[in-house]
């Protein structure tokens, strides 16, 4: 009897020990509230879907300090690239950041003469061709070399009548699939700079539109009564610059724009023609309310530095002014918010200045802490890219179960609400359908929903109906007629 | 010759568009109870009309029931429409006294009362693509009431149908200058309110010490 009772209090205390350990890691906390935004546009809290590991400095690695890194590159076998600016030097880390594995600073020529860089502020590297891209901005040029750091070839200041710039500042750079390279240049504000594979340049790539600025009274009563020589004195209608931008694997290039004016084109998607896919997608990027710092007793409005996407199609943006990621899917749909300001790890200082993902991985570079910040992504975050991603291949059915589980970890996802229903309408579970419509708010799903629960009302009681239809009016008719008889006889 | 009840005569001014008004003013008829059970029909309208809609229409634009603005939308806005037309006919020698101008107006309204509580209904029944019957409904709806306001203010006030269109173009002119007004009234009120408050607070902390 006794050793019955020590073996099951026994029992017992282990499974509270472990339960306990177990809600240890299950809630591993963010030094930020983590949240996301409801169909209503206004914040809610929600899970994390990144959890910040570590953040890395020079001096942890055991190499000098960073100084001011601008720019992160993974490569195909997860090696990577950090240009540390004011160092320099482009160090290559290991996909866990626990080693450093080369330090590139100096390139050698075919003739054996050697140079350095000097401000490296992006870098790019193609796998298939073996080939490092790196933008030089104080040596104005992009250097381009192989990965024993032979020179293959240098971009340097086009002279061509288009290029009307004196200067060539070249602060990141990327190539595509036929070896086209372009350039996003500072104080440029007509796109990248595009130069063929031979180096030859061939124009300008992707450049913003201008604001399309409402047509109030003001602008109205100025347009009537300037005169044409105020209106060649008037200010000009430009776009702002784009800031960054990224190839993903189809090819297609992403670019944002860091901007406190601009509305338009604050995220664009470009084919290979320079035509936005995301034209006429009104999505507002970022936060949807501004941030109130009490403070500072400020209004943060989101601007964008930094854009990755990673390998599923899933959207990362940098937001400097809050040190915030906000992640997209390829529908522009807000998945996940990370990062604060803050002095923690996972909190960044007002400097972001790159982000990029690398499997489960975001590496986030902060250019005035000098760290690289590693994310990954949790059960949750996991859970809800297996659901999102059937789901945009429309296996609205096999997301279904997925979904289902990203409402036990956040009863609030709407994309979860969104995903449940459609899937249930492809079931003709109209009712379970309208339900999670009316969570979603989505007025089009709920609208399917209905029409496909009325036709199969209409369906069921056809014959009802039409009898109704035909008896009720005939015996109102019947009724109206006997009482008026029956009011003449009395 | 046209001996009808109370209820009678509001069924025979909303159907009798153009000599409806002429005979209950003729007949002295027109009951301030009726009046007032319309417009409380006309304040739940519009709130259904705001929150009771199918979803496949539109949700509603708030999480949180606020009952002012739909106050504000339906039964003050009434008010200012009443009182602002008898100041405007006054001045234009219009005859209507303010209780006449009330029936007739509220009387006037009933179509689009209607139309509100019919659409609320079909939405529950129809689907997107049918929006149009309801549109129709609501169209049909607003002209009657359209109509019938003019035909209440002509036959209330005895003028010629320019004088009317006049007279009801002053009347949205004084309605926004009583509609400004309110609000600077409102906001003049909350800032007494905050002075009063915080001299009060003031003298009482120094009662304390």
């Amino acid at each position: 009897m006794r050793k019955i009772f020590a073996i099951t209090s026994l029992v017992i205390l282990t499974a509270v020990f472990s339960f306990q350990t177990f809600c240890f890691t299950a809630f591993a906390d963010e030094p930020y509230d983590v949240y996301n935004y409801d169909s209503n546009g206004s914040a809610i809290p929600s899970q994390a879907g990144y959890t910040a590991e570590k953040s890395v400095s020079g001096n942890s690695l055991g190499i000098s300090d960073f100084s001011s890194p601008n720019d992160i590159f993974v490569d195909a076998d997860g090696a990577v690239y950090i240009t540390d600016t004011n160092n320099n030097r482009i160090v290559v880390l290991n996909s866990e950041l626990d080693t450093v594995t080369d330090i590139y600073d100096t390139f050698r020529y075919s003739d054996g003469s050697e140079t350095t860089l000097s401000k490296p502020m992006g870098i790019y590297i193609s796998d298939e061709r073996d080939m490092i891209y790196i933008a030089d901005s104080e040596n104005s040029r992009v250097l381009i070399a192989d990965s024993e750091c032979n020179v293959i070839s240098e971009i340097k200041k086009p002279e061509s009548v288009i290029y009307t710039q004196n200067t060539f500042n070249p602060l990141k750079v990327l190539s595509d699939n036929a070896g086209n390279v372009y350039v996003a240049l500072g104080n440029i504000t007509s796109g990248a700079a595009m130069f063929s594979p031979s180096n030859e340049f061939l124009g300008f790539y992707g450049a913003n539109r201008v604001d399309s600025a409402p047509e109030t009274i003001d602008t109205f009563m100025k347009k009537l009564f300037s005169t044409d020589k105020k209106k060649a004195r008037q200010e000009r209608n430009i776009p702002s610059a784009i800031t960054n931008f990224d190839i993903d694997e189809k090819g297609f290039i992403y670019t944002c724009t860091q901007s406190v004016s601009q509305y338009t084109d604050i995220l664009k998607k470009i084919n290979s023609a320079g035509k936005n896919i995301f034209a006429d997608k009104e999505v507002q990027y970022g936060d949807i309310t501004p941030v109130y710092d009490s403070s500072e007793n400020t209004y943060y409005h989101t601007k964008i530095t930094d854009i990755d996407i990673s390998s599923g199609g899933y959207i990362n943006c940098l937001d400097l002014t809050t040190g915030r990621i906000f992640q997209y899917d390829e529908e522009c749909n807000l998945l996940f918010i990370m990062g604060t300001k803050a002095k923690q790890t996972g909190g960044f200082s007002n400097q972001v200045t790159a982000i990029e993902s690398f499997g489960d991985m975001l590496y986030v570079a902060d250019g005035m802490k000098n760290t690289v910040t590693v994310f990954r992504k949790t059960q949750f975050g996991k859970t809800v890219h297996k659901a999102i991603s059937l789901y945009n291949d429309g296996l609205y059915e096999e997301a279904l179960e997925p979904w289902y589980e990203v409402l036990r970890y956040d009863g609030n996802y709407r994309m979860a609400h969104l995903g449940i229903s459609v899937a249930l309408l492809r079931k003709n579970d109209y009712e379970g359908a309208m339900k999670y419509a009316e969570l979603a708010r989505s007025s089009y799903y709920y609208n399917k929903a209905f029409e496909g629960l009325r036709n199969e009302f209409l369906k069921k009681n056809f014959p009802l109906i039409i009898f109704a239809l035909i008896t009720i009016p005939s015996l109102i008719f019947a009724i109206k007629k006997l009482r008026k008889t029956h009011r003449k006889r009395s | 010759m046209l001996n009808l009840t109370e209820r009678q005569w509001v069924k025979h001014t909303v159907f009798h568009v153009f000599e409806g008004f002429d005979d209950l003013k003729w007949k002295k008829q027109g009951s301030v109870k009726i009046s007032f059970i319309i417009l409380a029909l006309f304040f739940f309208g519009v709130i259904a009309d705001g929150r009771l809609y199918g979803y496949q229409f539109r949700f509603p634009d708030d999480k949180i029931f606020n009952i002012v603005p739909y106050f504000v939308k339906s039964v003050v806005l009434f008010i200012v429409w009443v009182v602002g037309n008898r100041a405007v006919c006054s001045v234009l020698d219009g005859e209507g006294s303010m209780k006449k101008i009330w029936i007739y107006c509220s009387y006037a309204l009933i179509p689009y009362i209607s139309q509100l509580y019919i659409n609320v209904v079909l939405s529950h029944i129809l689907v997107q693509d049918e929006y149009i019957f309801m549109l129709i409904i609501k169209i049909i709806g607003t002209l009657w009431t359209g109509i019938l306001l003019l035909s209440a203010v002509k036959a209330v006030h005895g003028f010629s149908l320019a004088k009317t269109l006049f007279a009801v173009l002053l009347t949205l002119a004084a309605m926004f200058i009583i509609l400004f007004l309110l609000i600077l009234l409102l906001s003049l009120i909350q800032q007494i309110y905050v002075f009063v408050y915080s001299v009060f607070s003031e003298i009482s902390y120094r009662i304390k010490v």
